[in-house]
């Protein structure tokens, strides 16, 4: 017998399927964008600049693709010399792929956050991005398919 | 028997080769929600007799919320 002591909290936390009624709710893992950009501590924030476009948030990664930190406008506006590393908000909020939209949109909306959230693994790996605007399109768009089908 | 502790990746590997899942939590966390192809023997009523559906050649992968 083999003692999977971690759970299916983590089983859920590195975003893998679960099968039950949970299936019909939306949990952020499954509507996160990838695309998101991400960056390393040493590039410059022109690299970065060049390279990203019209994106207004850089997610700082290590190899391992570990959160380190996040650029958003005001950083990407910043000296393009300087590194990623130098301006970079350390250590930015994030959840796990197992929380439901719902209760992201009330965390974002509690903390007026109005730009992305990050998604990330319990040990920091970046699954993606959910915007306020998309996190609130969606979850109206369910509410207005459950309220066709009863 | 032996006990031992796996990570996630170890248990998918498990699973392509056949390993069952057996999550002991109750019916109503079961119904919630469960790991895909994981059958459900609560806790409180595993014995000999509910054990009876696993297969014996099969490696038995148990499972319940978390390390709590």
């Amino acid at each position: 017998m083999i003692d999977y002591k971690p759970g299916k909290q983590a089983w859920y936390e590195e975003n893998e399927p679960r099968e039950g009624k949970a299936v019909d709710q939306i949990w952020i893992g499954d509507v996160a964008g990838s695309e998101v950009p991400t960056c390393s501590l040493t590039e410059t924030i022109g690299d970065i600049r060049r390279r990203t476009g019209g994106w207004d948030t850089c997610v700082v990664v290590d190899s391992k693709g570990v959160v380190l930190g996040l650029l958003r406008k005001k950083e990407l506006d910043a000296d393009p010399k300087a590194t990623a590393e130098q301006v970079m908000r350390p250590g930015p909020k994030t959840f796990r792929p197992n929380v439901t939209l719902e209760e992201l949109l009330k965390s974002m909306r509690d903390h007026e956050i109005q730009t992305n959230s990050l998604v990330t693994t319990a040990e920091g790996r970046l699954l993606g991005a959910i915007s306020r605007a998309d996190a609130e399109a969606t979850l109206a768009h369910e509410a207005a398919e459950t309220r066709t089908d009863s | 028997m032996s006990i031992q502790v796996f990570s996630v990746s170890e248990v998918k590997k498990l699973l392509d080769q056949g390993a069952q899942l057996v999550d002991v939590l109750s019916e109503g966390e079961f119904e919630h929600d469960h790991l895909p192809g994981a059958i459900n023997i609560p806790l409180k009523r595993l014995d000999a007799t509910t054990a009876a559906r696993l297969d014996r050649d099969r490696p038995v992968i148990v499972y319940c919320n978390d390390f709590g």
